[in-house]
């Protein structure tokens, strides 16, 4: 996933940081897609995540006063995100339902969805929808923090180092996370490619 | 069937980017961020936004390292404000009453072996207090002994 341009954001920061409240429409705008993208793929489930991005974006006008600009808006924003849905898993415990529907069928035309399905794989021997499903449900039953690091790496796309800043953490741990979360994964779906029915 | 190593769970996770909301839920998104906004500052009590009023106005006039340190500035102006009582403040009498020994001083120098009356002469005289007296004053001055001693006393007659 492509970063945004830092010197637009800077713009649009300090502008909002200048009292132009119009600015700061303009990131929540550009960032509310990518956000959600992270969030639910955290949570599971849309409502939490819609409160939680409201919440994210409240305390991002609040603090946008203090922000100095030492890392780029783009990081900034991302840890305010992560780390809020954490506390907030942390709180809710295993508490929750799975929201996460199914691929949805207007995509399926999609070209980046045909070429990444058009390969022979495991994903076209199996019904798509039930290995999507298994796939919400592995994802699930891994850590908060791993699935954090998955979430980020595999489907937003985000390369090791800027994850290693959004979490505070160094560049090794979030390879370390992401292999144990990649093993646990695939252990529980090759439970499902022996087993299909179960 | 191949296994699922890292890059067949990489694509299917990829999927799920595709997982999103309805599209109207975007351009909703803002006027909700907006509605809820208004909605927590109606909630908030009143000096907590003048607070934040101050705060931003501070900001504004580019005074951000007084703001910053906020403490460490109310503390130099606090001590400020006491050295300056301290210093500009003009001493004022006691007000504790100041009782005056009886006792006379005693030459330093004095000891056993010095005069008596270098001591005694330094003691003040009495002061004569009439009221105190016992004789009347309308009575002449008697300067002869009364033949009977003074008593209260029944003499004992035989």
């Amino acid at each position: 996933m492509d970063q945004p341009r830092t010197d637009e954001d800077q713009e649009l920061v300090a502008r909002t940081q200048d009292g132009d409240a119009g600015a700061f429409d303009q990131l929540v705008v550009k960032y509310t897609p990518r956000l959600y993208g992270l969030v639910y793929n955290m949570t599971a489930n849309h409502e939490d995540t819609n409160d939680l991005l409201q919440d994210i974006f409240a305390k991002a006008y609040k603090s946008i006063r203090g922000f100095r600009g030492k890392s780029s808006f783009y990081t900034w924003i991302h840890s305010i995100a992560v780390n809020m849905t954490l506390n907030f898993l942390k709180k809710r415990g295993r508490r929750f339902h799975l929201s996460l529907d199914d691929v949805d069928a207007s995509i399926q035309n999609d070209k980046e969805f045909l070429e990444l399905t058009a390969t022979s794989s495991p994903v076209r021997e199996a019904d798509l929808s039930e290995l999507q499903r298994r796939l919400n449900e592995a994802m699930m039953k891994l850590s908060d923090e791993h699935r954090a690091v998955v979430t980020m790496f595999h489907i937003q796309g985000m390369p090791h180092a800027e994850i290693s800043k959004i979490l505070n953490v160094s560049e090794g741990t979030v390879r370390s996370r992401l292999f144990y979360a990649n093993r646990q994964l695939q252990n529980y779906l090759e439970e499902f490619r022996k087993n299909p029915v179960s | 069937m191949d296994e699922f190593d890292d890059k067949e769970i990489g694509r299917l996770l990829r999927l799920k980017k595709f997982e999103q909301p309805p599209p109207d839920y975007f351009e909703n998104f803002l006027h909700e961020f907006h509605r809820r906004q208004r909605d927590e500052l109606l909630r908030q009590p009143l000096w907590k936004i003048a607070i934040e009023r101050a705060q931003d106005f501070m900001l504004r006039l580019n005074v951000g390292r007084l703001a910053s340190y906020p403490v460490a500035a109310t503390a130099v102006l606090v001590c400020a404000a006491v050295l300056s009582l301290k210093i500009y403040q003009t001493p004022q009498a006691p007000s504790v009453a100041q009782i005056q020994s009886t006792v006379p001083a005693v030459q330093s120098d004095w000891n056993l072996a010095s005069q008596v009356s270098g001591v005694m002469v330094a003691q003040p005289r009495p002061v004569f207090n009439a009221n105190l007296s016992t004789h009347r004053k309308t009575a002449p001055p008697r300067y002869v002994l009364d033949s009977m001693p003074v008593s209260y006393e029944s003499t004992l007659r035989f």
